[in-house]
């Protein structure tokens, strides 16, 4: 329980608040832009990274019981449980150094879309009978179940085949974020694991 | 916090009652969800719901707030429940695929179970101020931080999503081509979602000097400027539907298993 203490000062639960507000707003820009994606866990994935898992499980959980209170996703709260798990997950990276390069923190999110894919389908093929009620992703299911296969497994097809890349997404936006951080706010959090700021290279003119 | 959350402001008998009274309440109507054993008695406990929506006043906003999140659903399930659910009645075949009668009736089953957990769930949400109920969630144990994040998240998020709005359109000013190929779309969202995550972070340290100043990490008891009003009944009333629920849980898993 001491690691659990220790990721919760008051600098890092004001940014788990920030954090969820961040959820809410970048989950929005996928949609303005024309992109089937959420990007609704980047908030997550930071404090996961910079705080530790502990602080990224509670973030998740919380993060979709406020979905659920504001209206704008009623459903969120049945995926809290899997919302933790991404968010301590993010934790675990950051904590083994998988953030420092690009393309082992795009690795992270691929697993981590993975594990949340066959998380979600389980809730999706028993609780809301293999929907989600959303038109795009049911009709995926719908295929998948045409071809011939049953309700779990056509939700865990339809979760593989968009969190994987959700995820590596919103990993990325995450490592970039981490760079362009000013070394005045990441001394605040463990410095191992955020990736190095490289002296940005000149042009030759 | 208004317009932030689900919250209707009201004075009815409903909203004047003990946030935990509520939250039991709609803690039972999902049981009852979980366990009713057939549509018949799903659609009667919705109905049996309906005069508690009245007393608080909130009929109108809690059917649109459930049918809202139920129509797609009811849609989407009666879709692939009816085609690919086994049955004796064929209701009509498309191509090789036939819907039956005893698919539909499934998918319905689980549309009228989502409507009815959903619809307690709103009939807290509507009738109780957020803060309110973190406050008696505070006082029967839960840590305050954590009543902190809900809260301020609630409060803050239209501002967020206020601000990646503004990003967006700043960045389209500085000529940022939406109508581009996918893969270049996805190259789009690093000056999209840089600034905002970056300015967001930036605000966390004074968020956290300000409650520091306001003894947040002090241990020990704070007082509230909420007072919550319970009752003698409220408290039994708690009590029997606590009971109620394990006995509901007892019965089905009984019957599964015997």
């Amino acid at each position: 329980m001491n690691g659990f203490r220790k990721e919760f000062t008051t600098y890092s639960i004001a940014l788990m608040a920030v954090a969820i507000a961040i959820n809410i707003g970048a989950g929005q820009i996928p949609r303005a832009v024309g992109l089937p994606l959420y990007l609704d866990s980047i908030g997550t994935v930071l404090v996961g990274v910079l705080v530790g898992p502990w602080a990224g499980a509670v973030t998740g959980f919380l993060a979709n019981t406020v979905w659920t209170f504001t209206g704008l996703f009623p459903q969120a709260i049945a995926w809290a449980g899997v919302a933790a798990i991404i968010g301590a997950l993010a934790g675990v990276f950051g904590k083994s150094g998988w953030m420092k390069e690009w393309w082992r923190a795009g690795l992270a999110g691929v697993i981590t879309g993975v594990v949340a894919a066959i998380l979600s389908a389980p809730i999706a093929a028993y609780v809301f009978g293999g929907v989600t009620g959303n038109a795009g992703t049911d009709a995926i299911v719908a295929a998948w179940r045409a071809a011939g296969f049953d309700a779990l497994f056509s939700n865990v097809a339809q979760g593989t085949m968009s969190d994987p890349l959700d995820k590596a997404v919103t990993y990325l936006i995450v490592w970039a974020v981490l760079i362009a951080l000013p070394a005045r706010l990441k001394t605040r959090f463990d410095g191992e694991s955020t990736p190095a700021r490289k002296a940005p290279a000149r042009k030759k003119r | 916090m208004r317009g932030n959350s689900l919250f209707v402001p009201g004075d009815s008998g409903l909203h004047r009652l003990h946030p935990l009274t509520k939250l039991i309440l709609s803690l039972f109507f999902l049981v009852l969800a979980a366990t009713l054993p057939s549509l018949p008695w799903l659609l009667t406990a919705f109905v049996l719901l309906l005069p508690l929506a009245i007393w608080g006043g909130l009929l109108r906003p809690l059917l649109k707030s459930s049918l809202a999140v139920i129509i797609p659903f009811v849609i989407s399930l009666s879709i692939i429940q009816g085609f690919f659910t086994p049955g004796e009645t064929q209701l009509f075949k498309l191509g090789d695929f036939v819907f039956t009668l005893e698919g539909w009736l499934a998918g319905l089953k689980v549309a009228s179970q989502l409507l009815l957990a959903i619809s307690g769930a709103l009939l807290m949400m509507l009738s109780t101020r957020p803060d309110q109920l973190m406050l008696a969630l505070t006082n029967a144990g839960l840590p305050g931080s954590l009543a902190y994040i809900v809260l301020t998240a609630i409060q803050i998020f239209p501002r967020f999503q206020e601000r990646a709005q503004v990003i967006l359109e700043a960045q389209q000013a500085r000529g940022l081509e939406i109508n581009v190929n996918i893969f270049k779309r996805i190259r789009l969202l690093v000056p999209l979602l840089g600034p905002l995550v970056l300015s967001s972070i930036v605000d966390v340290e004074e968020r956290a000097m300000a409650l520091e100043a306001r003894a947040f990490s002090r241990a020990g008891k704070k007082t509230s400027l909420l007072v919550l009003k319970d009752s003698g009944w409220q408290r039994t009333t708690r009590w029997c539907l606590v009971l109620l629920m394990i006995a509901l849980i007892g019965f089905r898993v009984w019957q599964v298993f015997v």
